[in-house]
């Protein structure tokens, strides 16, 4: 459906875009910053702590003049969406575009975005296109890692308490029924729960091979089976609420979002994350330049700044995120370097969160 | 100018506007659940995404639901106000402030009173705290996202009160003194004065009253996104959710929508027949 | 005298329940707004360890709060003004002329109220789609002034039908130009009715939601639409609490205006019966 929408709005749409592209791709990096400071501004859609982003972009905004504009969305889909829904307009409203990096299912790039950028950086040869098992073929580049992992509150449990393993996990439950809460909609980290721990009961963890037939029926009775164990909440953030408050002692979570979360405040600091042996996804997300970005100069000029190495030191310091540029620092992370080992791919391995997520809602949740 | 021409021109850019609108609304939304008007798509006359619905689970549960939240809030909200507004019938001492309360809900935006409410429910909210403190309950009860959808039924109560209020209260009023006085002097109790003649006096206002509840709440969203049970959707969360990026299904959730449509008309004719059989039963009852 | 007792106690007891009714619930709100970002209130905290209004300072510099808050009140008075002149020649007919069909006109025009509101916000949005609409202010413009055109004609042709004939003929009589007859025999009877129509279109554009969610997002924010984000997604509850005050303190007080509007001018209209 996605797919159609996309193609009938392309048909005959895109030829403005194209010729500004060629524009930008053939320009020194000199000329397009000169041109970025002309256009003088610069839309960025990104979904998630805009508000502290925007205490974040002015040193840009110092650096190069241009000034950024940052809107605040709703969910990870509506920048995308209205990208997409608006491609036929010959200028758009936005210039840079941020996408979680495995939407590479959902959007064809070079169709979308100008590009490749990817060559076009400065700092090239230590960003990449690549991200949450999607490869953007130089039209996107990282700029955001991040990792999911169970938040506990350590005030009231250890961390050598906390189950390693599904086996472990059930034993946990039984014996603190209705203290582990996670979402399935609205924010990946319950998904991730969700995805990770059917890899486990389905044994399709680490390089196993993808079955022939998958049959989800183990998976969908676990989750009956411990239907009074466990409580659902209503989106990432909910879960963080509601374990702040100590509602929960443990909750799915982005490592990113609890540490950006205890940096402004709004979270107490006895909340911590450990990546289980069982395994969390991890991700990131990209940023793109739409076909008929008002601003396109300004657009690769910011990207190039959002994903500099000294950028990205500052993310990880401010946010928590796992840096993308491989010059950067990353010393500030919640989780510890050994634990991040046991991180698992969204997309990746033989059982993709697609594959079992939505199922699992379908016939356990809202059954 | 012929007369006729003198209204319509008058009626135009107020009722004309509305009437367009409106009709070109409903009538995408009818297409669309067909296949016409199919982004993307080639325009397919057909009935595959009803098909499609009915199959899914989903699309009952959310019917059942919307269903249910509107079909309580409703009659709730009627029940409650009735006595309300008897007893606030004539102005007495503090009488003003009491009503003025009463209605004050009406004001608070939707989005905000789910707020207001999850914050008193949560898990170490005020309602919690209170009932450990004075030790009713020994440890907290975990009331958000409720599966039986209390905390919404008693939002759409919070918010919607005031207007069966305002309703009947106007209606209360219009019953002369001497009618109620001539009742009592028959001999007859509370009780029966009620049944034999505040309810066939005020049963216009309260069919009105039920239907506009019942029209409100089978629409609604904010609470369901906010309050309601996560393994649950309301009509109006599952379009939406149909219609949103993940899906962008565009057909499937205008079946969603004409049958909430649907839902709208059945409900309000079924409560306003029911009004009308239940008085006309009671008022034959000795 | 016993059952005036009662009736006081009654009383009493039901304000102290509508009490908690309202009160409880603001006072956590106005609590959440001004926990100080450098002292988290989470468990076990019964009350926020330090209040300040710190969380609304930085809600107000680093949210689109000031935009939203732009866009709302630029929106609502234009939907006020333009429901109320597209209003007022209905209005006009319904409540001085006769004709065939008034009947099923007066409630034909009631259907924006009864549609759900999100299945016009949705299909309106679709409309707007294959129409190739993207300007945002003039189609949640637009989708305002429909939604809200039942209330400015009802109230209108309320006033207008308590416009005197007696008095209009006499303007007349007296040679008065149009505009004097209805400065002289019209707007007098009308003001009321004319401020309360637009109060309450202005009162509920700001916090129509339905279709500045699914028309605006994600570039035209209002206060609802951002207050859903701190609500659902981005669930931040501090900032949901400055929000939520900022959207409800000055609607509420508008409408104690409204209602005192109304009741000089029409009681009818107030509750719904006209």
């Amino acid at each position: 459906m996605l797919r159609k929408l996309m193609l009938s709005i392309l048909a005959g749409t895109t030829l403005t875009g194209s010729a500004m592209a060629a524009d930008l791709t053939s320009m020194s990096w000199d000329g397009i910053v000169a041109q970025a400071k002309e256009e003088g501004e610069v839309t960025w859609f990104q979904w998630y702590f805009e508000d502290r982003f925007r205490n974040v972009v002015p040193a840009f905004e110092e650096q190069y003049g241009i000034k950024v504009n940052l809107p605040d969305l709703d969910g990870g889909d509506a920048g995308l969406n209205k990208v997409m829904a608006e491609a036929g307009r010959e200028t758009g409203a936005v210039d840079v575009l941020s996408i979680s990096g495995d939407k590479t299912k959902a959007i064809s790039p070079s169709d979308f975005f100008i590009g490749p950028i990817l060559s076009l950086l400065p700092e090239a040869n230590a960003v990449t296109d690549k991200a949450q098992g999607g490869d953007w073929g130089g039209y996107a580049i990282k700029f955001w890692g991040n990792q999911t992992g169970m938040g506990y509150d350590s005030n009231r449990v250890n961390l050598e308490d906390l189950p390693q393993t599904v086996a472990e996990l059930e034993t946990w439950m039984a014996a603190n029924p209705q203290q582990l809460g996670f979402n399935f909609e609205n924010g990946g980290s319950g998904p991730s729960f969700i995805n990770n721990v059917a890899r486990n009961i389905l044994g399709l963890t680490g390089d196993a091979e993808a079955p022939e037939s998958l049959d989800l029926a183990p998976v969908f009775d676990w989750f009956v089976d411990h239907e009074d164990e466990y409580v659902l909440t209503t989106s990432n953030n909910d879960s963080y609420a509601r374990i702040n408050s100590g509602e929960f002692l443990m909750v799915p979570v982005w490592e990113d979002g609890i540490a950006g979360l205890i940096q402004s405040g709004e979270m107490g600091g006895h909340i911590k994350v450990y990546l289980p042996e069982w395994g969390m996804n991890g991700g990131g997300n990209v940023v793109a330049i739409p076909k008929n970005a008002p601003h396109p100069a300004a657009a690769l000029v910011f990207i190039s700044w959002l994903t500099s190495a000294e950028t990205q030191t500052e993310l990880n310091k401010t946010f928590g995120s796992a840096p993308s540029n491989s010059n950067s620092d990353d010393s500030f992370a919640l989780i510890s370097n050994a634990e991040r080992a046991n991180s698992t791919n969204w997309s990746g391995g033989a059982l993709p969160a697609d594959a079992v997520v939505p199922a699992v809602i379908e016939n356990v949740f809202q059954r | 100018m012929p007369r006729y021409l003198r209204i319509v021109l008058l009626l135009t850019p107020g009722l004309g506007l509305v009437v367009v609108m409106m009709s070109m609304v409903i009538y995408r939304a009818v297409a669309q659940s067909f296949g016409l008007y199919n982004f993307g798509g080639e325009d397919i006359l057909s009935l595959a995404h009803w098909q499609e619905m009915f199959d899914n689970r989903r699309y009952w549960s959310a019917l059942r639901w919307s269903g249910y939240i509107a079909t309580t809030s409703a009659l709730l909200s009627v029940a409650l106000a009735y006595p309300l507004a008897l007893w606030l019938r004539r102005p007495f001492f503090g009488s003003t402030i009491l009503s003025a309360m009463i209605k004050a809900p009406y004001f608070v935006p939707g989005l905000v009173a789910a707020f207001l409410l999850i914050n008193v429910i949560s898990f170490h909210g005020f309602v919690n705290e209170f009932m450990i403190w004075i030790g009713l309950w020994d440890k907290p009860v975990r009331m958000q996202n409720d599966e039986n959808g209390y905390a919404i039924i008693g939002l759409q109560v919070w918010k919607q009160l005031p207007l069966a209020f305002l309703l009947l209260l106007g209606s209360i009023q219009s019953i002369p003194d001497s009618v109620l006085h001539a009742a009592q002097d028959l001999g007859a109790g509370t009780l029966a004065r009620f049944r034999r003649v505040v309810l066939p006096l005020t049963m216009k206002a309260m069919q009105a009253a039920l239907v506009l509840i019942f029209i409100g709440a089978a629409g609604d969203f904010s609470f369901q996104a906010i309050a309601g049970p996560a393994r649950k959707n309301s009509m109006a969360t599952l379009m939406t959710q149909l219609q949103g990026s993940n899906y962008s299904d565009w057909n499937g959730a205008a079946v969603v929508g004409v049958t909430l449509m649907g839902l709208s008309l059945v409900g309000a004719v079924a409560l306003a027949g029911f009004v009308q059989l239940m008085t006309k039963f009671t008022e034959n009852v000795r | 005298m016993k059952r005036r007792h009662i009736s006081t106690i009654l009383a009493i007891a039901v304000s102290f329940a509508l009490f908690f009714w309202l009160a409880i619930p603001f006072a956590m709100a106005v609590m959440w707004s001004m926990v100080d970002p450098g002292h988290p209130w989470s468990y076990p905290d019964i009350l926020p360890p330090k209040l300040s209004f710190e969380r609304w300072r930085v809600v107000w510099e680093t949210t689109s709060l000031p935009t939203a808050m732009l866009n709302s009140y630029t929106l609502a008075p234009v939907a006020g003004i333009c429901t109320l002149l597209l209003a007022a020649p209905t209005a006009y007919a319904f409540g001085r002329e006769e004709f065939r069909g008034k009947a099923i006109a007066q409630v034909v025009i009631l259907i924006p109220l009864v549609l759900p509101g999100f299945v016009t916000a949705v299909f309106f949005a679709s409309l707007l789609l294959s129409l190739g609409i993207f300007e945002k202010y003039p189609a949640v413009l637009l989708g305002h002034i429909v939604l809200y055109m039942p209330y400015a004609v009802r109230i209108l042709s309320v006033s207008f039908s308590q416009v005197q004939d007696d008095v209009v003929n006499a303007a007349r009589d007296l040679g008065a130009s149009p505009f004097e007859v209805f400065r002289a025999a019209y707007f007098p009877v009308l003001k009321p009715g004319i401020f309360a129509a637009f109060l309450i279109v202005f009162v509920l554009s700001i916090e129509e939601f339905a279709i500045a969610f699914i028309v605006g997002v994600p570039d035209f924010t209002t206060i609802p639409t951002i207050l859903f984000s701190y609500l659902g997604f981005e669930f931040v509850r501090t900032n949901a609490a400055v929000v939520a005050l900022i959207l409800v303190v000055p609607n509420v007080i508008l409408m104690l205006v409204l209602e005192r509007l109304l009741q000089s001018a029409n009681p009818a209209s107030v509750s719904g019966k006209g």
